[in-house]
């Protein structure tokens, strides 16, 4: 009876806690590009420490015992433990499953958000989502190309946004390319592999992969899916013609990278 | 900070010991033991490991936690606005100021209500809480119907946002504000009809609504901000957490390949780009930048359906939803809204 009214009366205000500690965390470490679009930043930060302020307030004015015997029936969350017991079938038989339930909430948030360590999306949403199947993940912001021939300033969206474009051979011919991603396989050609990102359009759950192909037959034993490589190369017709790749990078060196700390493009 | 008047008078039984005094202590004991949760989850936080190869999980797991943790992340602001809101028209608007202008018609006070999106660009998760202290100050349960589905659309972001991404094309910007202030207002005209309309919602919310409150003073309204937002938290937040995780458990296990391969035959685009838009549950302020990228392979029908039933109904939403209205209302409203915007992405298929 005790822990169910405690934590029914503070379940609300500690899963609030939790979120808004994670987050200003993740804010101050600069870590909230993994989740969320780099213009939420200020408002999620600025909302977490408003919120931290009235939970604080909530701990230090919290009703005392004698005020909801005052108010009891002006109070109307006091009966809530009573309400659910209820409805839950008279409070005896399956009244503790709705504190089990509210403890095992926080247990999750406090494992999910406290305790996991951040991570980008890896290649299992990669295999969920389509690689370069959104077609204006791409098209949407076709990237302006540059008078004087310089594209090192391209990222990997730029060049699969061309690649899609259906640019020709010819295009390609004297490009040189230098993109950073993660490996993911190609499903259908074991000589090639993507240079991966996703594009965020607001938050991780909208993440679409894009990636340039690159032919390295035996990639698998030099690399693990997953991992972060920076190469630079230029363009060239796939040699295995049958591949659903035409134009690929076949670079002569592939240098294992860290994870940036924006691993999403935007 | 000073007891409010109120308390002394509620409570003469304090006795001899300073009402007064025990108050400040209490609360400053409140306030440590809060001080003290907010350090302990800080070193938690901070000693946990961090990198993610340290545990080993297996991808699926990793990116089952990392959408989960992004939807909560990225809606909890929008909730606290919300709260935030709630609380402003609930204990710091002067009465009636808000609710006794509008109109007296029924069908006028919902189409003024529908519109009440465009002074509050919140997004739909911000909407619940906002719509429950609506409801608590006298709003009818149709009425905060009419508001909860017209203002994430009736809404100027999310107008911007679609413009920017569709423009005029084929109309469907105007088929989205058309089409959602329309089922926003025939959804509050149908349960306007209902006879007891105190039976939509759950026996939980009832007792808040019938709560009375009438604290003056400036020191009882900061006290009854306070006890609210503890309120809302607890309805808000365990919704909240268990939508997120569905909502990245169903991204994790569902493929998309299946509904975009869907996606350019007139019905079932329509049907695929709803339940698209039920699974990820985003935003209505961007939910247009994310079909968009889907464009090219979706008819302009199924993009309508999907940007009016997103911001409506969805996982996220539905978990939120039920902290205030039954579980029968829901599913009546899900089918209505569903059969509406299903009905409106066909008409724009076969229209042009």
């Amino acid at each position: 009876m005790v822990i169910r009214r405690l934590v029914g009366r503070w379940q609300g205000v500690v899963l609030s806690l939790i979120g808004l500690i994670a987050t200003i965390w993740l804010g101050l470490t600069g870590q909230l590009a993994l989740y969320i679009h780099p213009r939420y930043f200020v408002f999620t930060v600025i909302m977490a420490v408003i919120a931290g302020v009235l939970a604080l307030a909530a701990f230090a004015l919290a009703p005392t015992a004698k005020d909801e015997h005052g108010h009891n029936d002006g109070d109307g969350h006091e009966h809530d433990g009573d309400a659910h017991a209820r409805n839950d079938g008279h409070g005896s038989r399956w009244g503790w499953l709705w504190p089990l339930g509210s403890v095992l909430t926080i247990v999750a948030a406090v494992v999910a958000l406290l305790i996991l360590p951040p991570s980008t999306l890896t290649t299992a949403t990669v295999a969920q989502r389509d690689l370069n199947g959104s077609a204006s993940a791409l098209t949407l912001k076709a990237p302006a190309l540059p008078g004087k021939g310089d594209y090192s300033a391209f990222t990997v969206r730029d060049w699969a946004s061309l690649l899609r474009s259906g640019a020709g051979q010819d295009f390609f011919a004297d490009k040189t390319a230098t993109v950073t991603g993660f490996i993911s396989a190609d499903k259908t050609d074991p000589n090639v592999f993507f240079v991966t990102r996703f594009v965020v359009t607001c938050c991780a759950v909208d993440a679409q992969p894009i990636g340039v192909p690159v032919y390295h037959p035996g990639w698998q034993n030099e690399f693990k899916t997953d991992s972060w490589v920076t190469l630079t190369s230029s363009f060239r017709a796939n040699p295995n013609p049958a591949s659903r790749e035409a134009i690929v990078l076949i670079p002569h060196t592939i240098n294992p990278t860290a994870q940036p700390a924006q691993p999403y493009v935007y | 900070m000073t007891l409010p008047a109120v308390d002394k008078r509620k409570q003469p039984e304090h006795g001899h010991r300073s009402p007064a005094r025990a108050f400040t202590s209490k609360s400053a004991a409140g306030l440590a033991i809060g001080l003290a949760i907010v350090a302990l989850f800080a070193v938690v936080r901070v000693l946990a490991p961090s990198t993610p190869e340290t545990l080993g999980l297996p991808n699926a797991a990793r990116d089952f936690a990392t959408l989960s943790i992004s939807v909560v992340v990225e809606s909890l602001p929008f909730v606290f606005l919300g709260i935030v809101l709630s609380i402003a028209v609930q204990v710091w608007l002067p009465e009636g100021m808000l609710l006794r202008r509008l109109p007296r018609s029924p069908v006028l006070r919902r189409l003024v209500l529908s519109l009440l999106g465009m002074l509050l660009p919140v997004c739909e998760c911000g909407n619940v809480p906002l719509a429950r202290g609506l409801v608590v100050k006298g709003l009818t349960v149709a009425e905060s119907m009419t508001f909860l589905f017209a203002a994430p659309i009736l809404n100027p972001v999310t107008i911007v946002t679609t413009a920017q991404a569709f423009g005029w094309n084929n109309g469907i910007l105007v088929s989205r504000v058309l089409g959602g202030f329309f089922i926003a207002n025939l959804v509050g005209w149908i349960y306007s009809r209902h006879p007891r309309p105190g039976e939509l919602l759950t026996a939980r919310f009832q007792e808040t609504c019938n709560v009375a409150d009438h604290d003056g003073g400036a020191a009882g309204k900061v006290r009854r901000s306070v006890q609210m937002f503890s309120q809302e938290t607890r309805a808000m937040m365990p919704a909240l957490f268990i939508g997120a995780g569905m909502a990245g458990l169903i991204q994790v296990a569902v493929s998309r390949e299946v509904l975009v391969a869907l996606g350019s035959n007139p019905v079932w685009s329509v049907l695929a780009l709803m339940l698209l838009a039920f699974v990820v549950a985003i935003c209505s302020n961007v939910d247009a930048f994310f079909i968009l990228s889907f464009g090219a392979t979706f008819m302009p029908g199924g993009i309508v359906a999907f940007l009016v039933f997103g911001p409506m109904i969805d996982v996220k939403m539905l978990a939120l939803m039920r902290t205030t209205f039954t579980a029968k209302t829901l599913l009546q409203l899900s089918l209505l809204v569903a059969l509406c915007a299903a009905v409106l992405g066909l008409a724009v298929n076969y229209g042009h």
